[in-house]
């Protein structure tokens, strides 16, 4: 192994959910010796894949958290963060995309391009990744590598193009024509350990020397000597692989793979992939923030003598503690380093590192630029930056989507009520995109999450690894207000109960603001307002917000301009402008014609398209608003947008409805005006439950 | 939507004596490959949706995600130069009033379409009257896939938009002054619209309108910029 950073890959493995990304990762730790024996996802042998190391993930048989593992593969390190498939735990997804410098998309021959793949990609390009694709399942009923390939010119956009092409398919599927060397390759043995390389069968010559071509001149755009050679006739494996892997950096190419993981074929030639065509980290262009400047952009350098910076990109509980997994960007890190949370000031040792292998853990005396390492006992939340102190960097925060869907939840009984809370603080921090908070009037805990099987998940944690049994509310979905014309305000706060009264009037325009967010900007002159009471004025409106006067929900896109006031030498206070601001809220916030908001989630439904009646009508009867179907094969992919609400229960009516044969995806796609009725609906049973609160 | 319908490329059939294409017709607008087919068509099919009607856009050859990216720059444009101010709510109508069907890696045939045509009607009311067609090879589609798109524009009560790609090498013209592609094909279209680029602008000529004669004339100037009629 060489202890070089060019020689160091930090990848992810991402597809769309059951596309056998786990099966792959037990193959790779399988042929690079960290394992001994294969097991499969949900295996016979009862002891699943090694990946999916939580006892959940492996009773459903799928990933739910990315373990991080590392490997070695002819003479390079390999890390590994599996990721989940399903869109709910996408936070999982884009945290890894943040902390690896390529990654393997994975696609099923049969299934092809499908939603999550879709999302999967998109994620990528935010993260700017470059990847390899590896078209899995080639041994399936129906699988076409080809169809693959074209859908992912198609669909996703990618320069794809194919590094091998198969010997037979399907049950008859028996090994790849490696197009560079254009040698047949075989995988033999019990577990395909045997790579045997011969003459391409003369059967599949004429092919295999026109999809050469084809390969030769994508690779030839990234070079310029390469197409020289190619018009010299003088083309070298070596300058192949260099032009491949420049395009592939540069993201212009997709080269594509071939294989079965469950059949033990592919494998090995895609672990050559990754170390030939992926960059190491020194290839990567990462930047932080400084802190010290205006959060002013540095590039990070991957020199393991610079000073520290390193992002946790995931936490996890452990029998020992909290386990941070942090990738290194720049300089080193060893046991007994001083590190510094950039968020918090606060210093702490390095007690134990590790270098994480699924849900076992190797010690190690020290890491440096580029490595994925996990560290003991360090208190801190997903996302914090650590740095030895010499600099104050942050990581380019991430990308977090706000929950959508929230439920209460109450323990059954003390014990259960202890370790609750254990499990919610443990799940807050290590996953941003899950919510827990007290409602102040009911006293209920209310969690909320991207997606009902996302809160499903940590309620299973809960009660599995906490011991934790807990009673579950009807899923609520995450309603916003907002207002819909500009009203004007003019309210004085006034108040005499003996000793110092309280005074203060505040005057302006209420009305939307295009940006969704909330503004305020102060046009007061003249000192009517006093400026230190100014920041009252905006905090008592910022405190309206968190609760609209609709349906209690938070309200967004609102523009608040005051204008006029008036204060009292001796009553006017910072608490009277917050009341008086709070007051004006009140006041104007109904003459703003609000409305209320609910999300709409852009849902992607795959079946045969004998259904695609069937799936346009259930999402008709969901009020969804149908945008595309499109037909590839015998599949069809229907996307809509429907309103969250709506979604409750609809994996069992979609499995009703086709036999069990669609799927469906979906993601937050945007706030829209609920309808007038459901409007109606929502307020009076917003009007039920205060009444009933009321003494 | 005023301020579009004064500027759509549709325009160019004010000044004869049929107006619009009419339900149970084939249209067709032809342009050498680059010059803008695929715009000009959506902006026909926005001229339909700015009216009021509800449209499938048919690809053939790109996936919806493209096809709704290219409406939503067009929109975009739109916005600028027509100073829409209620984007987003324009937009939102947009999407309620169109569906994109897509048929990829030749999985279209007649069949599949009239099906899917059938579940819009059936199964989520959607009762279209425009139906546009990108991505026909009209050299290779043969007179029956028109024919067959003619019988679907009768049974579904559709006007029916086509873009067709024409060739500088391929002069051949009928003795109706059509040129190729459509030459062997005009009998089916109610309506044929050229797009030619030229040094001077790109410009849409009415070959075809119905049975009305005299059309040499019948030309409207495009901004190369955003295919809008010039005023």
């Amino acid at each position: 192994m060489v202890d070089d950073i060019q020689y160091l890959r930090n990848i992810g493995i991402s597809a769309h959910i059951d596309s056998g990304k786990t099966t792959l990762t037990e193959r790779i730790l399988y042929y690079t010796k960290r394992i001994s024996a294969v097991h499969e996802v949900k295996g016979k042998d009862g002891v699943g894949a090694t990946m999916d190391s939580m006892e959940l993930e492996k009773e459903r048989g799928i990933t739910i958290s990315s373990a991080a593992t590392y490997c070695e593969w002819k003479d390079h390190r390999i890390n590994i963060i599996d990721t989940p498939g399903h869109v709910d735990f996408t936070i999982e997804v884009e945290r890894s995309l943040k902390v690896l410098d390529g990654a393997v998309l994975v696609l099923c021959a049969v299934g092809g391009v499908q939603s999550q793949t879709i999302t999967v990609d998109r994620q990528m390009n935010r993260y700017k990744v470059p990847r390899v694709a590896f078209i899995n399942k080639c041994d399936r009923a129906g699988a076409d590598p080809y169809r693959v390939v074209a859908q992912l010119r198609q669909r996703l956009n990618h320069n794809a193009v194919l590094m091998q092409i198969p010997i037979g398919l399907e049950g008859g599927f028996s090994g790849v024509i490696d197009l560079v060397s254009m040698k047949a390759i075989c995988f033999e043995g019990p577990f395909g350990e045997e790579v045997k390389e011969g003459e391409i069968p003369s059967f599949l010559l004429d092919e295999a020397v026109s999809k050469r071509e084809e390969l030769l001149e994508a690779a030839s755009m990234s070079s310029d000597e390469l197409m020289e050679a190619i018009l010299d006739g003088s083309v070298s494996e070596e300058l192949i692989h260099a032009a491949v892997r420049e395009g592939t950096i540069s993201r212009e190419l997709t080269p594509v793979f071939i294989g079965s993981a469950y059949k033990n074929m592919g494998v090995q030639p895609l672990l050559d992939a990754v170390a030939n065509y992926l960059p190491s980290p020194a290839e990567a262009e990462n930047s932080a923030l400084d802190m010290d400047d205006e959060e002013k952009e540095v590039l990070l350098s991957s020199d393991p003598d610079d000073p520290l910076v390193a992002l946790a990109f995931k936490l996890e509980i452990t029998p020992y503690g909290q386990l941070t997994y942090l990738r290194i960007y720049q300089g080193g890190i060893g046991k007994g380093d001083d590190l510094v949370n950039t968020r918090t000031r606060e210093k702490l040792k390095v007690g134990r590192l590790v270098r994480m292998h699924a849900d076992e853990m190797e010690d190690i005396p020290g890491a440096r630029a580029g490595d994925i390492v996990a560290l003991f006992g360090v208190s801190c939340f997903s996302g914090d930056t650590f740095t030895d102190g010499h600099v104050n960097y942050s990581m380019t925060s991430m990308f977090v989507p706000e929950p959508v869907i929230s439920m209460s939840i109450s323990p059954k009984d003390n014990r259960s009520d202890t370790n609750m809370a254990k499990a919610l603080a443990r799940f807050v921090r290590e996953d941003p995109t899950f919510q827990s908070r007290v409602d102040g009037e009911s006293g209920q805990t209310i969690i909320s999450g991207m997606g009902e099987l996302h809160l499903e998940i940590y309620l299973e944690r809960m009660k599995r690894e906490f011991g934790a049994q807990v009673d579950t509310g009807i899923p609520q979905v995450a309603y916003r207000e907002t207002i819909s014309r500009r009203a004007e305000f003019d309210y004085v706060h006034k108040k005499q109960t003996g000793g110092a009264g309280q005074y203060g009037r505040v005057a302006g325009i209420m009305e939307p603001s295009e940006e969704g967010g909330y503004e305020f900007i102060s046009k007061v002159k003249g000192g009517v307002i006093p400026s230190e009471f100014i920041p009252a004025v905006d905090k008592g409106f910022q405190s309206c917000l968190k609760k609209g006067l609709l349906i209690g929900f938070p309200v967004l896109g609102m523009r608040i301009t005051i204008n006029d006031g008036k204060h009292h030498a001796v009553d006017s206070s910072e608490r009277a402008f917050v009341q008086a601001a709070i007051g004006a809220f009140k006041q104007a916030y109904p003459r703003a014609k609000p409305v209320i908001l609910e999300p709409m989630m852009k849902v992607s439904v795959e079946s045969p398209s004998e259904f695609q009646g069937n799936v346009m009508s259930s999402i008709n009867q969901r009020r969804g608003l149908i945008m595309s179907s499109a037909e590839d094969g015998v599949f069809t992919a229907v996307e809509a947008e429907v309103p969250l609400a709506e979604m409750f229960g609809y994996a069992t009516t979609l499995r009703s409805l086709s036999q069990g044969k669609a799927e469906f995806s979906m993601e937050f796609s945007r706030y829209a005006k609920v309808p007038e009725s459901l409007a109606e609906e929502l307020m009076s049973r917003y009007k039920e439950r205060s009444r009933r609160r009321e003494p | 939507m005023n301020d579009f319908l004064r500027v759509s490329p549709l325009k160019i059939l004010e000044g004869s004596p049929y107006k619009e294409l009419g339900k149970g017709n084939l249209g067709v607008l032809m342009a050498r490959a680059g010059v803008g087919k695929t715009s000009c068509l959506i902006h026909i099919a926005f001229d339909k949706l700015f009216r009021g009607g509800k449209l499938v856009h048919l690809s053939l050859k790109d996936a919806p995600e493209k096809i709704t990216s290219y409406y939503h720059v067009i929109l975009s444009d739109l916005v600028k130069v027509l100073n829409i101010e209620n984007e987003y709510e324009v937009r939102t109508r947009l999407d309620e009033n169109r569906i994109i069907l897509a048929y990829l890696k030749e999985s279209f045939d007649l069949g599949r379409l009239r099906k899917s045509l059938g579940n819009l009607v059936k199964e989520i009311d959607f009762a279209l009257d425009t139906l546009v067609v990108d991505g026909v090879d009209f050299a290779e589609a043969g007179r029956g896939m028109f024919e067959g798109f003619k019988a679907i524009a009768k049974e579904f009560d559709l006007e029916v938009w086509f873009s067709a790609l024409s060739h500088r090498h391929i002069t051949e013209v009928n003795e109706r002054g059509i040129p190729f592609p459509c030459n062997t094909l005009d009998d089916l279209f109610s309506i044929i619209i050229q797009l030619h680029s030229t040094q001077s602008g790109v410009f849409l000529r009415l070959l075809k309108n119905h049975d009305s004669e005299a059309l040499s004339d019948a030309m409207v100037r495009l901004d190369p910029n955003n295919f809008l009629a010039i005023e």
